[in-house]
């Protein structure tokens, strides 16, 4: 198995679809809201991205578990002698591995292009704080490269994706959002994962709330990921 | 090494398999022989515990197939494996390796520094037969394994095999012959013949002779050298002979009205409907 995640680990960390994906599009992206509409504020706007490109990473940890499900590349695997949680293990941890990079580029991209500027103890915990955040995804993703085969795990995870990033005030802050909307967006996973920096911006730690909404979301998607990974084992 | 009994498994109200068992020792070289549909692939995927029998058990090194993989003594080329598309060959094949307590390395030259996306179909296949052999195993369970080979890289594949107890599917009655010592013949999912190369051969190797006959002497022709079978359809007869010489030579001597001659070697299929006495 140690063989199988270091490959996994290595094929994450030299993937440029990765680097174009989660930093690449991220970085842009804040330097059009900051520079270009000036819509948001420089560091809650690099908060967002940086979370934004990392949930990207995490949830398509699942997209690519469905193309190597719909190529027979699990069928390959299922006659070596890599355990079956093997195999989900090395694809977890190296997809969440492979979302550090990008988070420290985004924020990187926010201090040199965006000239954000925090204290020393501040951008050292930011890169953490927003890794952890998204670990739910990581499930969530996972439920889906299981739920789905192929090209349309990708094309669902897309739009869960788009639409969870909304919801959560990544892309426009909550603040600007309707009264109703808000309450609804305050509980889902993306907002509370964006709170964890947006509160470090201040220097204050992530809220019991957040704690609490992070750990249930993590928890539902888990039980949807082993549920939808059961199913397809047993077919 | 291998040990199937009476499996069965049905897909839908196709049956696949009807009632197969089959041993395997240490050692032997085993083709199994059929054409397409004829079960091959289904047996082979109980055999590797990826697909669940319908009743009836396999057993691989005398342990639940899994088990076996586990332990990491059975190397396997899949017919539909696919790859992952953006590594390199060289670091794909050394991740597999690294599963197995032992490795034994196909030379893959060149082939190691590319990406998986950038392989032809026949390297694809050469490949999955060095994922295959990477953790140099004892038994090896090939299925279709020189689909889409040149003939340097089946030669290199077959060279492997030497010293490996072997289980392969083929519908190749000639890739049989080059490298299997016992022949296991499958037809619509049963074992319609199991035994050393040279007995296959007679069963359904020879050549074909089609003939037009106005007057239709079956025991005549039956009666002719070589001839082991004879199909008539209105005033056409087909034979299968092991010696078409001797036949066509005794045919004209015999029957002064033939007309149409016509020979070609026995293809598999057609062997197969003369043998099980319908489609395969």
């Amino acid at each position: 198995m140690r063989s199988f995640l270091l490959f996994e680990v290595r094929r994450g960390m030299s993937s440029p679809v990765n680097l174009v994906f989660l930093a690449g599009f991220p970085v842009l992206l804040y330097l059009l809201w900051t520079k270009v509409l000036d819509l948001a504020s420089g560091p809650v706007s690099m908060v967002s991205m940086a979370t934004y490109g990392a949930m990207g990473g995490a949830l398509f940890i699942g997209g690519a578990i469905a193309m190597e499900r719909a190529s027979g590349w699990l069928r390959q695997l299922a006659v070596t002698p890599l355990p079956a949680h093997g195999y989900i293990v090395s694809k977890v941890v190296a997809g969440m591995l492979a979302v550090l990079p990008s988070v420290v580029i985004v924020l990187a991209a926010g201090a040199l292009l965006g000239g954000v500027r925090l204290p020393v103890g501040t951008w050292l915990v930011l890169p953490l704080l927003i890794w952890v955040g998204v670990v739910p995804f990581a499930a969530l993703g996972v439920a889906f490269g299981y739920a789905l085969k192929g090209q349309s795990a990708n094309i669902a995870t897309m739009v869960v994706f788009f639409l969870l990033a909304v919801l959560g005030g990544l892309w426009l802050p909550v603040s600007r959002m309707p009264g109703w909307f808000r309450v609804v967006a305050e509980y889902s996973p993306a907002y509370q994962s964006g709170s964890l920096g947006w509160r470090a911006l201040d220097g204050l730690p992530p809220t019991g709330t957040s704690a609490l909404v992070l750990a249930g979301w993590t928890a539902l998607f888990v039980l949807l990921g082993v549920w939808r990974y059961r199913r397809a084992m047993w077919r | 090494m291998l040990e199937l009994t009476d499996l069965t498994k049905k897909y839908g109200d196709i049956t696949a398999l009807d009632g197969v068992s089959l041993k395997v020792r240490k050692g032997e070289k085993v083709a199994l022989l059929g054409p397409n549909g004829a079960g091959k692939t289904t047996l082979l995927s109980i055999a590797l515990g990826l697909l669940s029998p319908g009743s009836g058990t396999a057993r691989l090194l005398g342990r639940p197939p899994r088990e076996a993989m586990t332990a990491g003594r059975v190397g396997v080329l899949l017919q539909d494996a696919g790859l992952p598309e953006d590594v390199k060959v060289g670091d794909l094949v050394a991740a597999v390796a690294g599963m197995y307590p032992g490795n034994a390395l196909l030379d893959l030259g060149d082939l190691a520094e590319r990406r998986v996306m950038a392989l032809s179909g026949g390297q694809r296949q050469l490949v999955r037969f060095a994922l295959a052999i990477a953790g140099d195993p004892e038994l090896l369970i090939l299925d279709e394994p020189t689909v889409g080979l040149d003939v340097d890289a089946q030669r290199a594949l077959w060279r492997q095999v030497r010293d490996r107890t072997v289980v392969f599917a083929t519908h190749y009655l000639a890739e049989a012959d080059d490298h299997a010592d016992r022949v296991v013949l499958l037809s619509g999912g049963r074992v319609v013949a199991d035994g050393p190369v040279e007995e296959i051969k007679a069963l359904v190797g020879g050549t074909e002779v089609r003939v037009t006959l106005d007057v239709m002497d079956v025991p005549g022709l039956r009666a002719l050298p070589g001839v082991q079978d004879v199909v008539v359809d209105g005033s056409t007869a087909t034979l299968r002979t092991g010696d078409s010489d001797a036949t066509l030579r005794a045919m004209f001597a015999a029957f002064d009205e033939v007309r149409n001659v016509r020979t070609a070697g026995v293809d598999l299929e057609s062997a197969f409907v003369s043998l099980t006495g319908k489609g395969a």
